[in-house]
């Protein structure tokens, strides 16, 4: 990556940054309008430095931009949309561009894990849990984000912290190299001949087969964690000042 | 075809919105969706990775960060349910107490 290239890239970094500000959660709506356009700018200044990029013709390059503009547009509204359950959907939307990058990377096996473990499950937890919590109306914490300057600059330095680096990664791993594994390009853990979800499997169920089992475990015990936290019974802290005399109100901690 | 770096970074800008969202929403579930898209910009890295080796390990890893994903889902759904029992409301900066 050329200096010229860093620079344009750092820029649109910023315009990201910018517009992830004002589209953050706030009282006035014109904000996020400008955000939205800046937002926008920021993605057309990314594709422009990706398709000046090109080397060679190839479809995978136009996939890779559409499905990069989706997961990044989807990963913005998540974060900053100021109803939960479209949040939520939202994220559904970046789960599936992910299994469409993913795909473009010969991971097809998980792609497919990803749309059924996150799309199936997670998210239609998510959904019982906002159905569940949801109030009437939009409480003020969502339309008011805590301290957005400040965060939006953090993730700007992460940012630009890592797209330095990034810039300096090879595309190629020489044979022989310290980086190179012993998976060669010609070894069939890595072909198609042999197919992803076997090369895969292969790796889980004997290199890994202990951490698979860990990873079970893991699972059980997540189980039996969340039936025993949503079986607790916990006073509410609002029905229990409101039953107390007027005069007593606030004086004294609910006990646990 | 493109390159690994158009991945890192573009994991890279996945885990940073996330990071944002997490840092500045006061929703407790909206932050923990912000942590699951962290999850996929994690998940786009070490794919990517993986391909840059041409070995199949990164995969198996992100595979295994699915599991984790699972399961923390899980116990921080199953801790906003009992957090939204106790005060009626979803927002974080009521237990700003817990700040010591």
């Amino acid at each position: 990556m050329t200096a010229s290239t860093a620079y344009i890239l750092y820029l649109a970094f910023a315009i990201g940054a910018a517009a992830v500000y004002l589209m953050l959660p706030r009282p006035e709506r014109s904000k996020a309008i400008a955000g939205a356009l800046l937002g926008v700018a920021a993605l057309a200044v990314l594709i422009t430095l990706l398709v000046a990029r090109v080397t060679e013709p190839g479809s995978t390059r136009a996939f890779f931009c559409i499905f990069a503009a989706v997961a990044l547009f989807a990963a913005a509204r998540v974060v900053t949309h100021n109803r939960p359950i479209f949040s939520a959907l939202y994220f559904v939307l970046v789960v599936l561009a992910v299994a469409a990058l993913l795909v473009l990377q010969e991971a097809e096996f998980l792609a497919v894990a990803l749309v059924i473990v996150y799309a199936g499950a997670i998210v239609v937890t998510y959904l019982f849990v906002i159905m569940l919590a949801q109030q009437t109306g939009s409480p003020v914490y969502d339309r008011q984000a805590r301290e957005p300057l400040l965060a939006v600059l953090i993730g700007f330095l992460l940012m630009a912290a890592v797209a330095g680096q990034a810039g300096a990664l090879p595309d190629t791993v020489e044979q022989g190299s310290v980086l190179a594994t012993q998976t060669g390009p010609d070894s069939p853990a890595s072909s198609i001949a042999e197919g992803n979800t076997a090369a895969v499997g292969r790796a889980v169920m004997t290199k890994y087969v202990v951490v698979l089992e860990i990873a079970g475990v893991l699972l059980l015990i997540a189980m039996i964690g969340a039936i025993a936290l949503s079986k607790k019974k916990v006073p509410s802290e609002q029905v229990r000042t409101a039953r107390k005399p007027l005069g007593q109100v606030g004086k004294e901690v609910a006990p646990y | 075809m493109p390159g690994i770096s158009e991945y890192i970074i573009l994991g890279a800008i996945l885990f940073a919105l996330g990071l944002v969202g997490f840092l500045s929403r006061r929703n407790l579930i909206v932050m923990f969706l912000s942590t699951e898209v962290m999850f996929q910009g994690v998940i786009i890295n070490v794919v990517a990775f993986s391909r840059l080796h041409r070995a199949v390990e990164g995969q198996a890893f992100a595979l295994f960060l699915l599991v984790i994903a699972a399961v923390e889902a899980g116990l921080a759904l199953g801790l906003i349910v009992l957090l939204h029992r106790r005060k009626g409301t979803l927002d974080a900066e009521e237990w700003s107490v817990m700040r010591g």
